[in-house]
C-alpha cells in the first residue's frame, strides 16, 4: 500500500490503496509519525478528530497530544461499544502514557474479560508491571506473545525487560525477532544499540538505522539512556538523554529523565530548568512534580565542604550531624583509597535527608523507597538518622556501604554487575566494624532453608526483578557473603582483581573463571557448602527458634523470669544473629534485672552489643549498667556506638560528654557537649557550662570563657558556671602575675 | 522564684523581661491533688497508676511545705475526688498554692468534657465548682488526659491556670504528655534558669518539647498538642507571649524547689546581699536588652564584670 498524504489544509487525509481512495486510519497516522513525517502525521490525526466515530476521534486527539479530549472520546467510544475490548486496550494505553497506571490496569483487565485472548491487553498489563520492575511483566509479555507471536511491541518489550535483567542474549534474540517481523521496529533497534554501548562497542550501526527510519525518533536514544542509567553509567545516560531531546525537543519524558539524572550528578540549576519546562508543557508525572518540590526544599539545606567530602545537610540538623558524618566520610575515603589503591577524581557529595520520602524522591522521583542510601557516581544520598525510628539503621554503616560504591563505580568506570558492587559494599560494612552490617534475618534464613539463593551468574536478577518479596534483601545478603567467602578463601586482593576484571566488561562467569579458577556453577556449589557451615544450623532450626522465642516472649509478658532464663539461653543459641524486635537478649536482660543480677544482665547485653544489636534504649541501659559497675570506659564506648545509630538524643550526648570529660578525653567531651548545644536544648545554660568546663579542662580558656558567659547570660545565678567564671578570672590574674604585661 | 532569675528564664524562651515587674511573693505552702483515672484496660490502669505513684513520690520528697493527696485505682472515684478537694478547701489558705493533676482518659462530646473515673465520671463543670471552693488565690490544673483541651473553657478563670495535653476536645487519642510532665519534675535540666525552682512554665516547656520529640522519633503523626491558659481569658495558647501576658502566671508558679534559695529569703542577715543580688540581676537583664545596640567587646566586658560581681555576692549568700 502506498500512503499519499494530501496537501495540508484540506479537511481530511485520504490514502490511495489497492482498493482506491479511503479515509485514514489510526495505524496510517501512527506509521507516518513513526517514520518522522511529523507534519503529515499531524494532518492525519487532525482528520481523525473530525470522524464521526468517537474511537477514531480519540486516536486523533491522542496523536495531537490533546489528552483530555482523547480521554473523553475514549469514554464515549466505550459507552457506545461496551463489548469492544480494543477500545479499552487503547484507552488503557493512553492512561498508561499519562501516568495513570491504576486505571490503565483496570481497563486492560476489563478488556480481557471481554476478549480473553486479546494479546494487546496482556501487553498493556506487561507495560504497567514493567514500570514498577514487577516480575509479572515477563509473565504478561510471554502471554501476549503466546497469543500473538507476531506482536512486535511484545518482542520489543521482552527484549527491554531482558536487558534490564542483564540477560543480553535474550534481549538480542527478542529484538531480532521484532526486526524479523517488522524491519522498522525502532525500539528493537534501540535495544540492539543499547546492547552494543553497554559492551563498550559502537552503537552507530543501530543508531544509524533508527535515523534512517526516523531522524526525529528521540525515544530510541532515551531507551539507550535508560539502560545506561540502570547500569549506573549516569554521565553516559545523561549524554543519551541529551541526544534524545536534540532529536525530539518535545520528548518530555526524556527531558524529565535528563533533569532527574543531572541531579544525580550533583547539579541543581539545569535540572530545575529542564523539569520546569516539562511541567509547564503539561508533563506532570509524579517524578517530575515530586522532584521539583524537592528542589524547592533545597533552600532548607546547607552545603559544607571539607577536602574530599562535601556534605549537604538539612539546616536544622547540620550542626549536630556534621562532625560525625564528616569524620566517618573522611575515614571511609582514607580507608578505601588505601585498600582499592586509587584516588577519587574529585570530592564526594553526601546528601543526608531528614525526611525519608525526600530521599526516596531524590532517588527514584517517587516516595516509598525501602533503601537507606543510594550512590550515583560521586554523589550519594541517604537517610538521616532522624529520617527513621531510633535503631532502625546504623547510618555510619550505610555511609561506608555507599562510599564503597563510589570507589567501585569509579574503579570500573561504572562497568560492574550489580551483585558484585552491592556484595562488596555489604562486605565492607562488616570490615569497617564487625558490629555493623545487617545480620541474617528470618526472611534470609527461610530463603536459605528453602534453597532460594540464585546462582551467582544470575544474581543481578534478584536485585532488579525480585520473584518474591524478600528477594532483594536475600540477594544483598548472598552477594555480601560471596565477597566474604572470596576474601576468606582467596584473600582480599582477589576481590580487587575482580574489580579490575569487571572493569574490562567481563561477564560474571568469565571473571570467576579467570580470577578464581573455576566455573561459575562450581563456585556456586562450593560457596553454598561454605555458607552451610555458617548458617545451616540456624536455617534448619528456624521453626524451633520461632516457637521458642514466642514462648520466651509470653513468659516475659507474664513476668515468669525463671522461665525466661531457663529457656532463653537455648533459644539464643539456636539463632544468635537475631538482634531485631523482641530479641531474646533483651528478654534475658530484663529477667536478670528483675532478679537483681546486674552482672548477668550486663553480660547478655554486651553479647547483644557485639552481635550488632542497635536499639538505642537497650544500649543506653547497658551503658548505665557498665557505668554503675564502675566501668566508665565501657560505658562511654557503648554510648559512642549510639552516635552511629541515632545521634538525635540530647541525653546521650550529655552522658557521653560527662564520661569522656571524666576520662580526660577532652576532644570527645567537647564534641559531645557541642552536640547537646546543636540540639537546641531547653537547658541551654548547663549545656554551655559543660562545654565551657570541657574547654577549660582542655586548656582552651578563651573558648571556655565564651561558653561560660553564654551559660551565665542564660542563667546568671547558675552556681557552677559562676564558679568557673571566677576560676577563669583567677587564672587570668595568675597569668598576669607570672609576668605578662598587665 | 526570684524576679530577675525568672526574667532570664523567660528571655530564654523568648519573652521580654518588661512584663515581669512584680516581685515573686513567698508562698506559704502548696496543696497537690493527683488523680489517676480509670484506664479501662489493664495496660492503661497499670500505666496511670505507675505515673501517679511516681508523681506522689516526687512531690512528697521535694521538701518544703507541701500537702500531697493522690487518688488511684479503686479510690479514684468521683466521691473520692470530691472528698479530697473538699479537704483541701478546708485546709488551704488564700496564700497557699493549689495544684490538681489529672492523669488518664477524658472525653468530650462537643459540649462537655468528662474525666473518666471509677464509677461515674466527673464533668469539667463539676471539677471547676469543686476547685472554686478552695480558697487558694493561685491555682493550677494540669489536665493530661485525652480530649483535655475540651476542659479548658469550664476550668479557666482568673487566678487559675489550666494546662491541657490536647489543644481541643477533639484530640481523643491517649496522650503521653503526663509521662513527660512527671519527668520534668525530677529532671534538673527542666530548671533552665538555674534558680533552683521548677516553675509550671518550665515544666510545660519541658513536657511539650519531649512530647513532640516522642512523636517525631516514632515517626507518628502527633495526636496531642498541649496548650495552656493562664490569663483567665479562656484563650489557650501553645507558647508564651509578651504581647498578651500569656505565660506570666505559669512562670511565677513554683512547682518544686530544688535548692536552698528559699532559705536565703528567710534570713534577715542576708537581706542586703539579696538586694545587691537583685540589683545586679537587673543590671544584667538591662545589658542583655541593650546587647544588639552595643559593641560586642563592650557588651562582653560589662557582662563579665556584672556576672563576676553577682558570682561573688552569691558566694557570700551561700556561706
Amino acid at each position: 500500500m502506498t500512503r499519499v498524504p494530501l496537501a495540508a489544509g484540506i479537511c481530511g487525509v485520504m490514502l490511495v490503496g489497492a482498493g482506491g481512495v479511503r479515509a485514514a486510519t489510526p495505524r496510517d497516522c501512527e506509521t507516518l509519525a513513526k517514520h518522522g513525517h511529523n507534519a503529515e502525521a499531524r494532518n492525519c490525526y487532525e482528520s481523525l478528530t473530525q470522524q464521526r466515530d468517537p474511537y477514531l476521534r480519540a486516536e486523533g486527539f491522542w496523536g495531537l497530544k490533546d489528552y483530555q479530549s482523547a480521554n473523553n472520546e475514549f469514554r464515549a467510544a466505550v459507552a457506545q461499544a461496551d463489548g469492544n475490548a480494543m477500545y479499552r486496550v487503547r484507552w488503557g494505553r493512553l492512561l498508561h502514557e499519562r501516568f495513570n497506571n491504576v486505571d490503565a490496569e483496570g481497563l486492560f483487565k476489563e478488556a480481557l474479560q471481554r476478549d480473553p485472548k486479546n494479546a494487546e491487553a496482556y501487553l498493556g498489563l506487561a507495560l504497567v508491571s514493567a514500570d514498577g520492575f514487577d516480575d509479572s511483566a515477563i509473565t504478561w509479555t510471554m502471554q501476549a506473545l503466546k497469543l500473538d507471536p507476531k506482536l512486535v511491541e511484545a518482542h520489543e518489550l521482552m527484549a527491554n525487560l531482558a536487558l534490564e535483567d542483564s540477560d543480553t542474549e535474550t534481549a538480542v534474540r527478542e529484538a531480532n525477532a521484532a526486526l524479523a517481523i517488522s524491519p522498522d521496529a525502532l525500539d528493537a533497534m534501540a535495544i540492539r544499540a543499547a546492547v552494543e554501548i553497554l559492551a563498550d562497542r559502537s552503537p552507530d550501526e543501530w543508531l544509524g538505522k533508527i535515523r534512517a527510519v526516523n531522524p526525529t525518533y528521540g525515544e530510541g536514544y532515551a531507551i539507550v539512556a535508560h539502560h545506561l542509567i540502570l547500569n549506573r553509567r549516569y554521565e553516559d545516560g545523561v549524554a543519551y538523554y541529551r541526544k534524545a531531546i536534540a532529536a525530539d525537543p518535545e520528548l518530555w519524558s526524556a527531558r524529565a529523565e535528563l533533569g532527574i539524572n543531572l541531579m544525580r550528578l550533583g547539579q541543581e540549576d539545569e535540572p530545575r530548568k529542564q523539569l520546569e519546562m516539562c511541567y509547564e508543557n503539561g508533563y506532570r508525572n509524579a517524578e517530575t512534580t515530586n522532584t521539583l518540590r524537592l528542589l524547592d526544599s533545597y533552600k532548607n539545606f546547607v552545603t559544607l565542604r571539607d577536602g574530599p567530602v562535601t556534605l549537604k545537610l538539612e539546616k536544622n540538623e547540620a550542626d549536630l550531624l556534621y562532625p560525625y558524618f564528616d569524620e566517618e566520610a573522611q575515614r571511609a575515603i582514607a580507608t578505601y583509597t588505601k585498600k582499592y589503591k586509587m584516588t577519587l577524581p574529585g570530592p564526594v557529595q553526601i546528601e543526608v535527608y531528614a525526611n525519608h520520602e525526600d530521599f526516596a524522591v531524590r532517588t527514584m522521583g517517587m516516595p516509598g523507597l525501602g533503601a537507606l542510601g543510594v550512590t550515583f557516581g560521586e554523589v550519594l544520598a541517604m537517610d538521616s538518622p532522624s529520617g527513621r525510628k531510633p535503631g532502625d539503621f546504623n547510618w555510619a554503616s550505610t555511609l561506608w556501604h555507599e562510599m564503597s560504591h563510589v570507589f567501585i563505580l569509579t574503579a570500573t568506570n561504572h562497568r560492574v554487575p550489580r551483585w558484585f558492587t552491592e556484595g562488596l559494599a555489604v562486605h565492607e560494612e562488616t570490615q569497617a566494624s564487625p558490629e555493623w552490617g545487617d545480620r541474617v534475618t528470618p526472611e534470609i534464613l527461610v530463603a536459605i532453608r528453602d534453597k532460594k539463593l540464585l546462582p551467582v551468574a544470575e544474581l543481578d536478577r534478584g536485585f532488579v526483578r525480585p520473584e518474591y518479596e524478600a528477594q532483594v534483601i536475600v540477594s544483598y545478603y548472598q552477594a555480601g557473603k560471596i565477597c566474604d567467602y572470596i576474601q576468606e578463601r582467596w584473600g582480599a586482593d582477589k576481590l580487587l582483581d575482580m574489580v579490575h576484571s569487571f572493569a574490562k566488561i567481563q561477564t560474571t562467569p568469565d571473571v570467576i573463571q579467570q580470577d578464581l579458577g573455576m566455573r561459575a556453577e562450581e563456585f556456586d556449589k562450593e560457596f553454598l557448602a561454605w555458607l552451610d557451615k555458617d548458617v545451616a544450623k540456624e536455617a534448619a532450626s528456624f521453626d524451633e527458634w520461632r516457637n521458642g522465642l514466642k514462648d520466651v516472649a509470653m513468659k516475659a509478658r507474664d513476668h515468669d523470669y525463671d522461665g525466661v532464663l531457663k529457656e532463653g539461653e537455648h533459644v539464643r543459641a539456636l539463632y544468635p544473629d537475631y538482634i531485631y524486635d523482641a530479641n531474646v537478649y533483651e528478654f534475658l536482660a530484663e529477667a536478670d534485672l528483675a532478679k537483681n543480677d546486674k552482672t548477668a544482665a550486663t553480660t547478655v547485653l554486651t553479647e547483644y552489643e557485639k552481635m550488632g544489636g542497635h536499639s538505642p534504649a537497650t544500649l543506653k541501659e547497658l551503658a548505665s549498667l557498665e557505668s554503675d559497675a564502675g566501668d566508665k570506659k565501657a560505658a562511654a564506648a557503648t554510648l559512642n556506638r549510639i552516635n552511629y545509630i541515632y545521634p538525635e538524643d540530647e541525653d546521650l550526648h550529655r552522658r557521653l560528654g560527662d564520661l569522656w570529660l571524666g576520662q580526660e578525653n577532652y576532644p570527645g567531651a567537647i564534641r559531645e557537649y557541642k552536640a547537646v548545644l546543636a540540639m537546641g536544648p531547653l537547658d541551654k545554660a548547663s549545656a554551655e557550662f559543660n562545654l565551657a568546663q570541657a574547654y577549660f579542662d582542655a586548656g582552651q580558656k578563651d573558648k571556655a570563657e565564651e561558653d561560660v558567659l553564654a551559660a551565665l547570660e542564660a542563667a546568671p545565678t547558675y552556681r557552677p558556671a559562676q564558679k568557673l567564671l571566677m576560676q577563669l578570672e583567677d587564672s587570668k590574674k595568675g597569668t598576669n602575675a607570672d609576668g605578662h604585661t598587665q | 522564684m526570684r524576679l530577675a532569675a525568672m526574667r532570664s528564664a523567660l528571655a530564654a524562651c523568648g519573652i521580654a523581661c518588661a512584663l515581669l515587674l512584680a516581685a515573686l511573693p513567698v508562698r506559704a505552702g502548696t496543696y497537690f491533688v493527683t488523680v489517676a483515672g480509670l484506664g479501662g484496660e489493664p495496660d492503661y490502669d497499670q500505666r496511670f497508676t505507675a505515673m501517679a505513684n511516681d508523681l506522689d513520690h516526687i512531690l512528697k520528697t521535694s521538701g518544703g511545705d507541701v500537702h500531697v493527696t493522690t487518688l488511684m485505682g479503686a479510690a479514684a472515684t468521683k466521691a473520692g475526688l470530691e472528698n479530697a478537694l473538699g479537704q483541701v478547701a478546708k485546709e488551704a489558705k488564700p496564700q497557699d498554692d493549689f495544684v490538681l493533676v489529672l492523669i488518664g482518659h477524658g472525653s468530650y462530646d462537643g459540649v462537655e468534657y468528662k474525666f473518666n473515673l471509677v464509677g461515674p465520671d466527673i464533668s469539667g463543670g463539676d471539677l471547676a465548682a469543686l476547685c472554686d471552693r478552695i480558697p487558694s488565690k493561685r491555682q493550677l490544673i494540669v489536665n493530661t488526659t485525652s480530649a483535655s483541651g475540651g476542659s479548658i473553657a469550664a476550668l479557666d478563670k482568673p487566678g487559675r491556670a489550666v494546662i491541657a495535653a490536647t489543644k481541643t476536645g477533639t484530640e481523643k487519642n491517649a496522650t503521653v504528655f503526663a509521662r513527660y510532665w512527671i519527668e520534668a519534675l525530677r529532671d534538673p535540666t527542666t530548671d533552665t534558669n538555674k534558680n533552683e525552682t521548677i516553675s509550671a512554665m518550665e515544666a510545660f516547656q519541658y513536657a511539650t518539647t519531649k512530647t513532640a520529640a516522642f512523636y517525631d522519633s516514632q515517626k507518628r503523626l502527633a495526636t496531642e498538642h498541649a496548650v495552656f491558659e493562664d490569663t483567665g481569658k479562656n484563650d489557650a495558647v501553645r507558647v508564651a507571649s509578651t504581647d498578651t501576658g500569656e505565660g506570666l502566671f505559669l512562670s511565677n508558679f513554683a512547682l518544686i524547689r530544688i535548692g536552698a534559695a528559699q532559705k536565703a529569703f528567710a534570713d534577715p542577715a542576708k537581706r542586703d546581699l539579696l538586694a545587691k543580688k537583685e540589683e545586679l540581676e537587673q543590671t544584667i537583664d538591662q545589658l542583655k536588652y541593650q546587647k544588639a545596640a552595643m559593641a560586642p567587646d563592650d557588651y562582653k566586658e560589662q557582662l563579665t564584670a556584672a556576672l563576676l560581681e553577682l558570682a561573688h555576692v552569691q558566694e557570700e549568700l551561700d556561706k
